[in-house]
């Protein structure tokens, strides 16, 4: 018998297929790129510094280094995940070429001080991000979504450079710090368009209502892609406007973007309860929390915006890169209905207070007159919400459920005062991180909305409205040249 | 035409698509088996005239089997001439590389589009909490009352709906002839075959949300009638061929042959066909039971290696048709193939001496279940979902780094809290609760020993049912034993176990069959984990006295999946790659499934022990002397065999075109209601394995696409009397969707291949060495 003849196709299974060396090459690097952020962390810190310049162009502050560690870290673990994850792609050069390209517009446009710089820094994020959505080129839907959502970020830089023009013509001046330093002297009239173009620019890139479609077209991104879009390049509105914060606070465009930010925060989480599809629910996700951000940009709280778009992008992508657990085999039942006795009611009430105030006391957010309430009443509801869960759970015995509950808001209003104040600390020296309002009947008007809105959750009622359901499910299809537009 | 007419038509024409499964239950079977009736070669052409879609091997395959003298050039260009192709091979390859890969633009785009949306609604399984009303009624109804509303649609003003999906059906295709309306039929059938496929799966299954959210295929025939309607969109024609494209079809089915025949010669060159048998005279220190899955073979020669143990190889239901609950969640799966039908029902029952154990299981259990539903409500309510973002944030950034740098965790053997280790699997029939008689239970257990043509016994016997473990993987169930309907063998093993344990179970086979196991001889339940090779005994209940004797075998067991690991994986330090690979929320490829099958073997295992198959084979234990009445193989072409031709038209098709067949790539997919992927934005239901199934890279196949060889150690009269007898079978071998060979060891182990229609080639096996060596 002839043994030596290799059976079929000759290849034991033990065949290794080779990362692309530009992969291997580029993973460490976005690391260095992280551990570099996190050391300028370190060192900005230690030396009490407030704001490092490269010449004229560049300038490092607190805010470059929170938000570049941030963005770097992602882009690593990222590219950590893709490198096995994407093992055998035709286009797994491309797409570790691009994230590069992705981080580095980032890292400049984060340092940038000239206006040219931080339009053409701006652009190239998009257009990276634009890449990565139509990484897989042979496919015809990935070209669309990739082309569809180009023009919105291309788009998104004319607004910027329209914006960034008026101030720089009746600024007569090309840097940033400078136009800051003459924000004063515009008249107002300009000030309102830059700002309202700027606002413009920035809604369209995190993908806030109207402007959500492109997100929800971008599937066609390998999942390490949409992880990184949903926990770097969406957050541009955060940034954007913690950078031109003095801008929109000359202008006085704070409430229209508290206004936006809540609708699309409440509208963004009505669809996600409709969506279908494990990533178009994400994406929902992600335009409500972008939504939240913007709010929290509109109360006067850019760090809470800044340290949100943070925590958010850990959230968010941990549950891209684990989609694939949404498998499951379920029998259909009716939602339970729970009803609550009027002790747990008691306690829900108080853990609520009490939550609200380790948050106003971790958080040094202790007026009860300004902007900053609307953010504790947030955390009271949630931790409300929390413990109204957690109270009625059979399986816990009383002294259990009051302890978890106690636990988990302790726990989670600590670790999040603990970024918080790291992060307001970077961000001490923009004079504009925290500028709490004035509560104005707008602002009342919209607590409440929240409020509305958590009773129509609470309660179902939206569930009976199928002319909603109907319009609303149409407003989060993908673009159709995104869907089914081709046969291969 | 009646309403009669039409539902027949609907049922004939649905043909044209597959069953496409649930990933909770992902089974292997014949996206093509609504043309099983026809030749394979016209099921092809047919399918390409219906979808566009190219059912054979792609060049990079062709060009690969010639590098590998699967296929010599002279072959090919012999077949070319044959077809008066002109030109060499080389211009044939690059003809077919062009035919392979133009991509259309869809016709149906916007139907498909506004279909899909309300198909992708309608049937989730509870991955949004907002559902869409009404489904109650039924898809048509439920469409019925929210179509006005539609903007995509264009919906004339005022239209009244008909009343039915039938009537609906009736207003708008009574015009045509009934050839007409099957032809319409089958085309708006084929423009979505995965969703049509999973509304197929829903009907024969009738599982709990098609009983409780009823689609029936007129309803989607109704709505896609009235969509194309209002849209005023054409209704697709078939694609016709060009004569060039026959003539590529007909070059590519004989080439697939040609590659078929080779692999089959080289295939006998491994078996052993002399005949002689080294049956040694010392019981072994164990026998093993394995499934006839093709990754058995590895870990039973690791097995063999490594001691005096004795593998055999059985369907990995062991013969049980069950279902099976779960214990706490009350889930039932299916776990027989899916071609019986289950008449016992498993569940688990608490064995009293552990009964902490059991509720400290529970508790365990409700508490995550209440986790998933608290972090599930924290998410979604407003306002809750912003302050929970921000508190768990941190979390979240922990879990990114454990998952990513974190040391992948081993399974322990038989950990001492697994529902394994303190409970005991119960049965009762379906039909009326009852429990089975002795009798019934003793003929599970002889089955068994029939069918594997069973001769000794050793003082350990392990039956393993074999699962895969893997992380953040949807197509998990595809990995689990296709045998039992995608779910983890190892309660079939318990079970099976228990039985031939038990006193009245082994006093009757004594006394009416014969059969007489000894005292001092134990069964286990065992899985084997295709992920890492580990193998996990049941052993919680073992009698003291076996302790010594499970602790050697564990030991070799231990040596077998370092020897296994390192022959699949090829590394140092293997068994913690595999461990890497069974953990890793990245791996897309942690194990390769049943990729590479091509060949099963019916015989005993002397015909194959002494050659490393690679994989590629299906093994059934069978002793055709021991089964003079040809029953016992009777029940192996009918069962297994059926099954393992699922499993490869499977892998066939899903590799020639992944797309349509397949699923495509994973590092796009979108899981879609919790029970199916889509990619990227949407688009049709993906209904087949993964590209990372099949291929090692986008370009590279790694299961080589061909036909079932099935080689048979019995006389060849047996076989014929077998083949007439058996109608399905027969047409599986004539149409040539399956290859039959014969080693008939009446006649010295002569081999002879079936050639359609009850005739045989007899080729004795140095013809074929010959032939290769030439």
């Amino acid at each position: 018998m002839n043994s030596t003849i290799a059976l079929q196709h000759n290849k034991s299974q033990n065949v290794k297929t080779d990362i692309p060396w530009i992969s291997r090459l580029i993973n460490p690097i976005l690391w260095i790129f992280f551990f570099i952020s996190i050391g300028g962390i370190g060192i900005y810190f230690v030396e009490d510094a407030t704001t490092w310049t490269l010449g004229t162009y560049f300038r490092i502050n607190g805010l470059s280094l929170a938000i570049f560690s941030t963005v770097s870290f992602f882009g690593a673990l990222i590219s950590t995940y893709a490198k096995r994850y994407l093992q055998g792609f035709k286009f797994q050069k491309v797409f570790s070429l691009y994230s590069l390209g992705f981080i580095s517009s980032v890292l400049l446009f984060v340092i940038s001080n000239h206006v040219g710089l931080v339009i053409a820094s701006w652009f190239f994020m998009g257009l990276f991000m634009s890449k990565l959505i139509g990484v897989n080129s042979d496919w015809g839907e990935a070209r669309a979504a990739s082309n569809y959502a180009l023009r919105f970020f291309v788009a998104s830089s004319l607004l910027l450079s329209l914006s960034l023009g008026l101030l720089a013509y009746y600024s007569d001046a090309l840097f940033l710090n400078v136009i800051f330093e003459n924000l004063s002297s515009l008249p107002y009239s300009v000030l309102l368009s830059a700002a309202l173009l700027l606002i413009l620019a920035g809604l369209i890139q995190s993908a806030l209502f109207p402007f959500h479609r492109w997100l929800l077209s971008a599937m066609t991104a390998p999942t390490p892609a949409s992880a990184l879009m949903h926990a770097g390049f969406i957050n541009g509105a955060g940034i954007l406007f913690t950078i031109f914060a003095s801008v929109l606070i000359a202008s006085n465009t704070l409430t229209l973007l508290f206004i936006l930010g809540g609708f699309t925060a409440i509208f963004a989480q009505f669809v996600k309860l409709l969506q279908v599809n494990v990533k178009h629910k994400l994406a929902c996700s992600t335009i409500a929390q972008m939504g939240f951000m913007v709010m929290q940009c509109g109360l006067g709280f850019f760090n809470a915006a800044i340290v949100h778009l943070i925590l958010h992008g850990f959230y968010k992508a941990y549950l891209f890169l684990s989609s694939g657990e949404e498998v499951e085999m379920r029998s259909p039942e009716q939602a339970l209905k729970i009803k609550i006795k009027a002790l747990q009611a008691f306690i829900v009430l108080i853990f609520g207070v009490l939550g609200a105030g380790l948050f106003m006391l971790l958080t040094n957010k202790t007026s009860l007159t300004d902007s900053s309430i609307f953010l504790t009443l947030i955390i009271a509801i949630t931790v409300g919400q929390a413990t109204y869960n957690i109270i009625k759970a059979k399986i816990y015995s009383y002294g259990q459920r009051l302890m978890l509950s106690a636990a988990l808001f302790i726990i989670g209003i600590g670790m999040y005062a603990l970024i918080y104040n790291a992060v307001s600390l970077l961000l001490i020296e923009l004079n504009y991180a925290i500028v709490p309002q004035k509560l104005t009947a707008i602002e009342i008007a919209f607590g409440m909305l929240f409020l509305l809105g958590f009773f129509l959750m609470k309660l179902g009622i939206y569930r009976k409205t199928p002319w909603l359901y109907v319009k609303l499910l149409n407003l989060t299809q993908p673009h159709k040249h995104t869907v089914l537009k081709f046969k291969k | 035409m009646d309403l009669q007419a039409i539902s027949k038509n609907i049922q004939t024409s649905a043909k044209v698509v597959g069953t496409t499964w649930p990933l909770y239950a992902f089974v292997t079977s014949n996206p093509l088996s609504g043309y099983e009736s026809l030749p394979f070669k016209e099921a092809c052409f047919r399918v390409f005239t219906k979808t566009g879609s190219i059912a054979y091997p792609e060049v990079s395959f062709f060009k690969h089997m010639m590098e590998q003298d699967f296929l010599s050039e002279k072959q090919v260009q012999d077949i070319l001439n044959e077809h008066d192709f002109q030109g060499e091979v080389k211009d044939f390859l690059s003809a077919l590389n062009t035919f392979q890969n133009n991509s259309q633009l869809n016709p149906n785009h916007e139907v498909d589009q506004i279909l899909v949306k309300w198909l992708s609604v309608f049937l989730d399984e509870g991955l949004a909490d907002w559902q869409m009303p009404d489904k109650k009624q039924g898809f048509y109804q439920a469409w019925k009352s929210l179509a006005k509303y539609d903007q995509n649609l264009a919906f004339p003003k005022g239209e009244k709906l008909p009343k039915s999906s039938l009537d609906a059906i009736h207003q708008l295709t009574a015009h045509l002839s009934e050839a007409e309306q099957l032809q319409c039929f089958e085309n708006h059938f084929a423009a979505l075959p995965g969703w049509v496929g999973y509304i197929k799966y829903r009907k024969d299954n009738q599982t709990d949300w098609q009983e409780n959210f009823p689609l029936e295929l007129e309803d989607y025939l109704a709505v896609r009638l009235l969509i194309t309607k209002f849209l005023g969109s054409e209704v697709k024609a078939n694609v016709k061929p060009s004569q060039s494209q026959q003539q590529l079809l007909n070059i590519l089915q004989q080439c697939l042959a040609e590659v078929e025949n080779h692999w089959q010669k080289h295939m006998l060159q491994k078996l052993n066909l002399k005949g002689q048998t080294q049956d040694k005279t010392a019981k072994p220190d164990a026998q093993l039971v394995f499934c006839i899955d093709t990754r058995s073979e590895l870990i039973r020669r690791n097995i063999e290696s490594k001691g005096n143990y004795e593998t055999y190889g059985y369907a990995g239901f062991f013969g049980i048709a069950m279902d099976y609950e779960a214990a706490f969640t009350g889930l039932t799966r299916k776990s027989c193939p899916p071609i019986l039908s289950s008449a016992f029902k498993v569940t688990e029952q608490n064995t009293s001496a552990h009964t902490q154990s059991f509720q400290d299981l529970e508790t365990k259990h409700k508490k995550s279940e209440f986790k998933g539903y608290f972090l599930k409500r924290m998410k979604n309510i407003l306002p809750s979902a912003f302050g929970f973002v921000e508190g768990a944030g941190l979390a979240y950034a922990y879990q990114l780094l454990y998952r990513t740098f974190g040391k992948p965790k081993k399974n322990k053997n038989s950990a001492s809290n697994s529902v394994e280790s303190i409970c005991e699997t119960q049965m009762h029939k379906v039909s009326d609760q009852s429990h089975l008689s002795v009798d019934e239970q003793t003929q599970i257990v002889k089955s068994a020993f029939d069918l594997t043509g069973w001769k000794t016994f050793a003082p350990l016997i392990v039956f393993a049912g074999h699962g895969s473990h893997t992380a953040n993987n949807p197509f998990a169930s595809s990995l689990d034993c296709g045998a039992c309907a995608a779910s983890p063998g190892r309660h079939n093993a318990r079970m099976i176990a228990k039985l031939a344990n038990s006193k009245e179970v082994r006093l009757a086979l004594k006394e009416k069959h014969g059969i007489l196991v000894p005292e001092d001889t134990l069964f286990l339940g065992a899985e084997h984990n295709t992920t890492t090779d580990e193998i996990e005994l049941f052993d919680a209940e073992a009698p003291e006295e076996f302790k010594d004797q499970i602790r050697l075998l564990k030991k070799d067991l231990a040596k077998a999946q370092i020897s296994a690991t390192s022959e699949r994986l090829g590394q140092e330090d293997s068994v913690n790659q595999a461990y890497k690979k069974s953990t890793d929320w990245s791996e897309t490829r942690p194990e390769w499934g049943l990729a590479k099958n091509a060949g099963f073997i019916i015989g005993d295992r002397n015909l194959t022990k002494d050659s490393n198959l690679d994989g590629q084979c299906f093994l059934h234990s069978y002793d055709w002397e021991k089964d003079k009445d040809g029953s016992a193989l009777n029940a192996i072409l009918n069962g297994p065999m059926v099954v393992t031709q699922w499993i490869n038209n499977h892998y066939y098709f899903s590799t020639v075109d992944n797309n349509m067949y397949g699923s495509g790539s994973k590092i796009t997919h979108n899981i879609v209601g919790k029970f199916g992927v889509v990619q990227g934005n949407g688009g049709d239901l993906k209904s087949g394995l993964p590209l990372q199934s099949v291929k090692l890279t986008d370009e590279e196949n790694y299961h080589q696409p061909q036909r079932l060889s099935v080689f048979i150690h019995a006389p060849k009269s047996r076989l014929n009397s077998l083949i007439s007898d058996n109608e399905k079978i027969k047409e599986l071998l004539d149409n040539q969707w399956i290859h039959l060979l014969v080693i008939d060891p009446e006649r010295e182990n002569q081999v002879e291949k079936y050639v359609g229609h009850s005739a045989w080639e007899s080729i004795t096996k140095t013809k074929y060495a010959e032939a290769v060596m030439a």
